[in-house]
């Protein structure tokens, strides 16, 4: 029992700076959107109502459009002006799919650019590993 | 009881190793590679005559990568004199897309070693015959090419080099 109990402690130590991290996200769940529901959304035609935006390595995604990694902040203007002339109640997919969540330095100040602008409607794809596990392995329609 | 402790174990683990790779096993001869080189020349693996060889897989796009390439340039400096007694040399090969993305991101790092790229992103065939899921990812392989060693980093990849280096091994 002594061992339980040291396992959880241990467990709860390296867990935990990890549940600190992601508390201080600038999204929530709810604005996680799952790639298998986005590439359905893609193949049944429907993806012409919202706007896909690639915020890291390449627009590999059907129909997104690059605005570069986001780290830097020459991407971040061109975002920017991506985005002028959006409506700001369009819905918004962003998506980076360079490394994991913990690691990835584009999500973070792209969602809290288009967040920042007023944009009422913004979702993070939820690429877990990255975009060729979660998108190019499961054969999701892509741009070329 | 036992159970429990052993999911407990591997949550644990599980999150804090490198995923597992699937394609490549120490020993096998590593999978052929023909690059071009930054001028478009092409490259191979095969014509690397160093007695032991670091592939390095990055991206300019990859931070974790970008951010490990200063402990490679120190290894590259630490094993200067195995590398002009062509006992050791890097070679990057990159995942990258945009050529000048690729070219900038090594001038800004002032890497020296031989870098490989066919810009063809995650659908470069290396990605596949290396099995590569997420990137850095490495391989050191012998004189024969044999795979001695799969994505180890940081200490224990200098570790490695400096013993493989010392006991003698490094015969092209």
């Amino acid at each position: 029992m002594k061992y339980l109990v040291f396992l959880l402690t241990l467990m709860f130590a390296i867990k935990g700076p990890l549940k600190a991290q992601s508390a201080a996200n600038p999204w929530t769940e709810k604005q996680l959107m799952a790639p298998g529901a986005l590439a359905e959304r893609i193949t049944k035609g429907q993806g012409n109502n919202v706007m896909i935006l690639a915020v890291g390595p390449d627009a590999v995604i059907k129909g997104s459009v690059n605005a570069g990694p986001a780290h830097e902040a020459a991407h971040l203007d061109q975002l920017k002006n991506l985005l002028k002339t959006t409506p700001k109640n369009k819905e918004i997919i962003i998506y980076c799919g360079c490394c994991p969540f913990d690691r990835c330095p584009n999500i973070r100040p792209a969602f809290k650019t288009i967040t920042d602008m007023g944009f009422k409607n913004v979702r993070l794809l939820n690429l877990e590993k990255n975009i060729k596990t979660n998108w190019l392995d499961k054969n999701y329609p892509t741009n070329d | 009881m036992g159970k429990l402790l052993g999911i407990l174990l591997i949550s644990i683990l599980a999150t804090n190793t490198f995923a597992q790779n699937t394609v490549l096993k120490a020993g096998q001869t590593a999978p052929e590679i023909r690059l071009p080189d930054s001028k478009g020349d092409t490259v191979s693996l095969a014509s690397l005559k160093s007695g032991l060889v670091l592939i390095d897989f990055w991206a300019s796009w990859c931070a974790p990568c970008v951010e490990e390439q200063p402990q490679l340039k120190a290894l590259y400096k630490k094993f200067a004199a195995s590398v002009r007694e062509g006992k050791f040399e890097i070679v990057g090969v990159s995942l990258d897309k945009e050529k000048s993305n690729w070219q900038q991101m090594v001038a800004r790092l002032k890497i020296s070693w031989t870098q490989l790229s066919d810009l063809k992103f995650w659908r470069s065939p290396v990605a596949k015959d290396y099995g590569i899921g997420e990137l850095p990812f490495n391989v050191l392989v012998d004189g024969q090419k044999k795979i001695l060693a799969i994505n180890i980093h940081g200490k224990e990849l200098e570790d490695f080099i400096q013993q493989y280096l010392a006991a003698g091994n490094a015969v092209n």
